[in-house]
């Protein structure tokens, strides 16, 4: 299974920081990644946006809208603040309309699932190398 | 120098989509031109040429999506709205990924097909406005004699007069001079437009 652990001890594992409300779509997704350590799920924006701006940050999964802000704005300001961390954002099948309004906001892919989650989990674990 | 016109370059192998694109963008009072294959339009397109491009995505030869990496290595900078009746996620990210400036799939409204070109136009038109700017801050800076330019990095990196004088051991009447040499070869009204050119033409 890949995962982001810590292979040495001396440094901790960066943080895969997935947002998104409580759906069924997130609760797949950390279902995904359950493989990974440092997997941590924001229940808020505000700490969604702190998590995504610590310098452990080492990916972001939007998952889903957090309820107060739709995904190209969260993204938008996630991108603002950290402008090299890979986000990736998930969508569902054949929506490419909100594929390309979520790169165009900065996301670094888009994913789709079902039924993609060996993608999403590939795509997490180069990010983390 | 009076600017070139800005074109939609449309590029499309089927003649009826090629033409009612045609009509569409010269309806909105846009001039367009058309070419049917990728290797019809790379054999006469100019980058120095303003405007946008509409691509399609399937073509036989050269696919919409080739033809946008070999404008990527020709270092084109014309935005490329894509156009597909076939459209997935995949695709369209990987179009994003490579500096597509948009995505939309047939069949679309002909308004949303005008609104994404003059998006595009718009943005092309500052991206040449911005490139002409750092091409007369870049002239200005070649006309600078070596110790003007030694003292416009001087007191840019915001040395006083007689900070740069002592780096540069001499008096600080010889900086004052060659400052005002650089303030006025540069064309700048203050230091703090003479920073901002800097750091536009920063690498």
């Amino acid at each position: 299974m890949m995962n982001g652990s810590n292979d040495g001890g001396s440094k901790p594992a960066r943080t895969i920081i997935v947002a998104g409300q409580s759906s069924e779509r997130t609760r797949e997704v950390l279902r995904a990644l359950r493989g990974f350590t440092n997997v941590i799920w924001p229940t808020s924006l505000e700490s969604a946006l702190a998590q995504t701006s610590s310098k452990d940050a080492g990916c972001l999964v939007i998952a889903d809208d957090l309820r107060e802000e739709p995904i190209d704005e969260f993204l938008q300001e996630a991108r603002e603040l950290q402008r090299n961390l890979p986000i990736f954002v998930i969508t569902d099948p054949d929506d490419v309309a909100e594929a390309v309004s979520a790169m165009r906001h900065g996301a670094t892919a888009v994913i789709e699932i079902p039924p993609s989650y060996s993608v999403l989990c590939e795509e997490v674990s180069r990010a983390m190398q | 120098m009076k600017d070139m016109p800005q074109t939609v370059f449309v590029v499309d192998d089927d003649d009826a989509v090629r033409n009612s694109l045609r009509m569409l963008l010269k309806s909105a009072g846009v001039h367009a031109e058309v070419s049917a294959s990728a290797q019809e339009f790379l054999s006469s397109y100019e980058p120095s040429q303003p405007g946008c491009l509409v691509l399609d995505v399937r073509m036989p030869g050269m696919s919409g999506l080739e033809m946008q990496q070999e404008l990527n290595l020709r270092g084109a900078t014309i935005p490329v709205i894509f156009i597909t009746g076939h459209g997935d996620i995949p695709m369209a990210v990987e179009a994003m990924q490579h500096g597509a400036f948009d995505f939309l799939q047939k069949p679309f409204r002909d308004q949303e097909l005008l609104d994404r070109v003059q998006r595009a136009l718009i943005r092309d038109s500052e991206y040449r406005a911005r490139l002409r700017h750092t091409d007369r801050i870049r002239e200005r800076l070649a006309s600078l004699s070596p110790r003007e330019r030694e003292v416009l990095d001087l007191v840019t990196q915001g040395k006083a007069n007689k900070m740069v004088a002592g780096d540069l051991g001499v008096s600080q009447r010889t900086v004052e001079i060659h400052r005002a040499h650089v303030m006025q070869k540069m064309e700048a009204g203050s230091l703090a437009e003479l920073v901002r050119m800097m750091m536009a033409v920063a690498p």
